[in-house]
């Protein structure tokens, strides 16, 4: 009877955990641009010539699902929205590298620097972060260009100082690192693609569904009470035939 | 480790609950003289590694899918919308409103630091200066001489009246307005104020209509930025994610009850 009980924990295991990445996916779902996880359970068995009846329940994070989420205008000249499956380049926090986002609430740190919402730097063609120059006010147009207009001039035309390095995801490995951005495992950046188009004045919501999500987690709440139920009836078997050897 | 499912969705609850005391501050200002309405900026947690993907599950292969779980939401801060509000005649002569970027600098607490506003309402003291409605002087000051008639004031700030004994206008002052690169970074101390921080950058002043200020509209009073219907879609939004949140609470806790009773 261990051996069930054990195979039943590894499930119930599986089943919080399940409800981890469901909750996470609930509690994102007002961020910007934030890309739900989908889990999934792989049973893991042990080959050992008798009975294959021990799959341990191994689960995993599949990564993120890349559907495309709602757009609402804001009104904010320097929120994009982007079209179709392309990903803004943003420097990674730690300046190793770049991060692919959706999440296009943009503005201009003190310091110059075109930043996002959750304060990464934008990164340009050139790979490196768009600095506005200081004093000038910004504008961004369709193709991710930045135009930058010097208020002391305002009749001479806003002048393009870069344009946002925006990357096409297809055909590559894409996966959510352990802080929660999009990467190409194990390194490398995304091939730029010039024909991407985002729309300004608006922002790309969470795309995780409110119904179905809470579909899943009662389906998780379930699954967790059928292992529970598993383990008590494992142990009502044991006893049963601990009481059936003894002598009276 | 099993009631992390019931902290990841209690971040969710704090992070709806925060969002709909910003959404209420709005509302709440809704007829606020130069108010603009705060967005919250949403961030997602770190995640947790359990397994990274490539580490090997056998001597010859490896995981191709990693398990990160994540810990939640966090409210990163709150953004300042700063478009433009309505502008309303008033008919009061020293009703001003900024048509465009830039802030007007009042003296608080006199001697004290300078807040920056929009809120156009000035009145005059006693001994003719031009105040704010809780008293404290417009900057630079302007001094209104007694028994001024028609206060003119010009589109880039220029003061001028009618004095006793005069035919022609007499030129009191020019008033200035402050503009910063990254007004979003000013920090709201209420009462209508704003204080220069680290992120806004000093304050540069300058004439209105010059490098990109807005101008003075005399006689006019710009209404907050809040839209009525825009805040009521997104209270529901917030209550509602309140609502799943909770109800993720509560799924958990049946788990943990259920086990604690079956097992």
């Amino acid at each position: 009877m261990d051996r069930l009980i054990y195979t039943a924990m590894t499930a119930m295991n599986a089943a919080m955990d399940r409800q981890r990445v469901v909750a996470n996916n609930l509690a994102n779902a007002s961020t910007p641009g934030f890309r739900q996880e989908i889990f999934a359970v792989t049973p893991a068995t042990l080959q050992d010539g008798s009975l294959e009846a021990r799959a341990m329940a191994r689960g995993n994070v599949r990564g993120a699902d890349m559907k495309a989420a709602r757009v609402v205008p804001t009104g904010n000249p320097l929120d994009v929205a982007l079209e179709g499956k392309a990903l803004i380049a943003y420097q990674s926090p730690d300046r190793q590298g770049e991060i692919y986002s959706r999440r296009g609430d943009l503005r201009v740190a003190t310091s110059g620097v075109l930043e996002n919402g959750e304060g990464l730097a934008v990164l340009g063609e050139g790979g490196t972060p768009i600095t506005v120059p200081p004093g000038f006010s910004i504008s961004l147009a369709a193709d991710g260009t930045v135009l930058a207009s010097d208020p002391a001039t305002p009749t001479a035309p806003a002048e393009a100082i870069d344009r946002i390095r925006l990357v096409n995801p297809e055909g590559s490995p894409l996966a959510k690192g352990i802080d929660s951005f999009l990467k190409v495992p194990g390194g490398g950046v995304l091939p730029p693609d010039p024909t991407a188009r985002l729309t300004p004045g608006a922002l790309e919501m969470s795309n995780v569904e409110t119904a179905d999500t809470l579909v899943q987690m009662i389906e998780a709440q379930r699954a967790f009470e059928q292992r529970a139920k598993i383990i008590a009836t494992a142990g009502d078997l044991d006893e049963a035939s601990s009481s059936l050897m003894t002598l009276r | 480790m099993p009631t992390s499912a019931l902290h990841v969705a209690r971040t969710g609850l704090e992070a709806q609950d925060a969002r709909m005391r910003v959404i209420a501050n709005n509302l709440a200002n809704i007829g606020t003289t130069g108010f603009k309405r705060d967005r919250v900026d949403f961030a997602t947690l770190a995640y947790q590694e359990q397994r990274v993907a490539g580490q090997n599950s056998t001597g010859q292969t490896a995981f191709a899918v990693g398990l990160n779980l994540g810990t939640g939401v966090q409210v990163q801060g709150t953004t300042r919308i700063a478009t433009q509000g309505t502008l309303n005649a008033t008919g009061d002569v020293l009703d001003l409103a900024l048509d465009g970027d830039g802030f007007f600098q009042v003296e608080l607490p006199p001697g004290g630091q300078i807040g920056f506003t929009r809120a156009g309402n000035f009145t005059l003291s006693n001994d003719g200066t031009l105040i704010t409605s809780q008293g404290f002087a417009l900057q630079p000051p302007l001094q209104v001489p007694q028994g001024a008639q028609s206060i003119t004031i010009a589109p880039d700030g220029t003061v001028s009246a009618l004095t006793p004994g005069n035919a022609e206008p007499t030129l009191l002052g020019q008033l200035t307005v402050a503009s910063f690169v990254n007004p979003a970074g000013l920090r709201a101390i209420g009462d209508n104020f704003l204080v220069e921080t680290a992120a806004s950058g000093p304050a540069e002043l300058g004439f209105a209509g010059e490098n990109g200020r807005g101008q003075i509209r005399q006689g006019m009073l710009e209404q907050s930025n809040v839209n009525v219907v825009e805040e009521l879609v997104e209270m529901i939004e917030a209550q509602r994610a309140y609502e799943i949140n909770s109800k993720m609470v509560s799924a958990v806790d049946e788990m943990l009850r259920n086990a604690n009773q079956t097992l």
